[in-house]
């Protein structure tokens, strides 16, 4: 396992949606994760979770807790790895929006497998 | 008797058509089978029995009895067929009888880092696997505030260090049920305090505090053997971050 920056989570940023050249499938995002250089640091992630968590003007109720929030978040998977140099690909819950590419995904570092 | 002036000759035999010239029953004459056939018996009248039987009914709602065939009829068939039935229930894995797993790296004594939860980024000592499959786990408490807790494997980080629990005695009273949630007893009645919900903050009972007491004397004084025993409180009462590099 590389060396990574952040919490109890691996930082990385969402590059992406799948895509030929000329169509993307939205369904899928990639995900470049901080200091995995290559397929096979790639694998370790694969079934991790991840986060895109945002802010919005309106604040929404938090579970378990009573007072309300404006951050959000998009829950998904890491799926699999992607191409030769690290990347990765996930599923969220609901596709991830686009204005969040180049932005920060948090790939938590559960369900382990250690 | 006559000479037999056939003695030789066949008794029967085929035409040039590929019949043959006598039938079933003049061969029968023929041969005089009459003689040779056994007298056939009387037939034993069969035991007759109940085509009904009287049953009695079960339950409040009719008493008395009710007669039953004893042969079901042909045209009585059941809403499900048996086999299916029985091949149903027993296709349906109920959880108590699911196996259970265990991670080799997780084995008793490991020192794990909890990776979600209210005390995430924890350091603890795995003390063993519950029935159900979670794992026991505790701070020890005054390491690290975390109790004995049950968790799942996926959500801890097994590192290489472990300690010689193997002189830790957890209480048999310590299993799934002991950590199943406590129901409130409050008998809502209808005058509009349903919608006061009062959500009592959690109080470790006396039980637990005792247990809790009990097994985490026995984990401190098997750190305090492990050869690196006095870095390794330091060690639990650190928290597990990802750092740059």
């Amino acid at each position: 396992m590389a060396p990574k920056s952040g919490r109890l989570y691996a930082k990385g940023v969402f590059t992406g949606f799948k895509r030929g050249l000329r169509n993307q499938h939205e369904n899928t995002a990639l995900l470049k994760v901080d200091g995995c250089a290559g397929q096979e640091d790639a694998r370790w992630y694969i079934g991790k979770r991840c986060v895109y968590v945002y802010k919005a003007k309106n604040k929404t109720s938090v579970p378990n807790s009573k007072e309300k929030s404006q951050l959000r978040c998009i829950w998904g998977k890491v799926t699999r790895p992607h191409g030769n140099a690290g990347s990765v690909r996930a599923k969220f819950r609901r596709n991830l929006p686009p204005q969040a590419m180049g932005c920060r995904v948090r790939i938590m570092l559960y369900p382990s497998r250690i | 008797m006559a000479k037999n002036k056939n003695k030789g000759k066949p008794r029967n035999y085929a035409l040039d058509s590929g019949v043959y010239r006598f039938s079933a029953s003049k061969m029968f004459h023929k041969k005089a089978i009459h003689k040779f056939l056994k007298k056939t018996v009387a037939k034993k009248p069969a035991d007759k029995k109940p085509v009904f039987v009287e049953k009695k009914i079960k339950g409040d709602k009719n008493g008395g009895t009710r007669m039953v065939r004893v042969k079901k009829l042909t045209n009585n068939v059941p809403t499900m067929d048996v086999k299916t039935c029985i091949l149903h229930t027993k296709r349906k894995s109920v959880f108590s009888k699911h196996s259970r797993k265990l991670r080799p790296s997780l084995t008793p004594g490991v020192v794990a880092i909890i990776l979600a939860g209210v005390h995430k980024g924890k350091r603890v000592v795995v003390l063993k696997q519950l029935e159900t499959g979670l794992l026991l786990i505790t701070g020890p408490l005054k390491l690290n505030g975390c109790p004995l807790r049950r968790i799942n494997q996926r959500y801890l980080l097994a590192t290489k260090t472990s300690i010689n629990v193997s002189g830790v005695k957890v209480p048999e009273t310590i299993n799934d049920k002991y950590f199943a949630r406590v129901k409130s007893d409050n008998k809502v009645k209808k005058d509009g305090n349903i919608f006061e919900n009062k959500k009592e903050d959690y109080k470790p009972s006396e039980q637990r505090k005792a247990d809790q007491a009990s097994v985490d004397k026995q984990v401190l004084e098997a750190i305090k053997k492990h050869p690196q025993g006095a870095a390794l409180k330091s060690y639990f009462k650190a928290g597990f971050g990802l750092n740059k590099g």
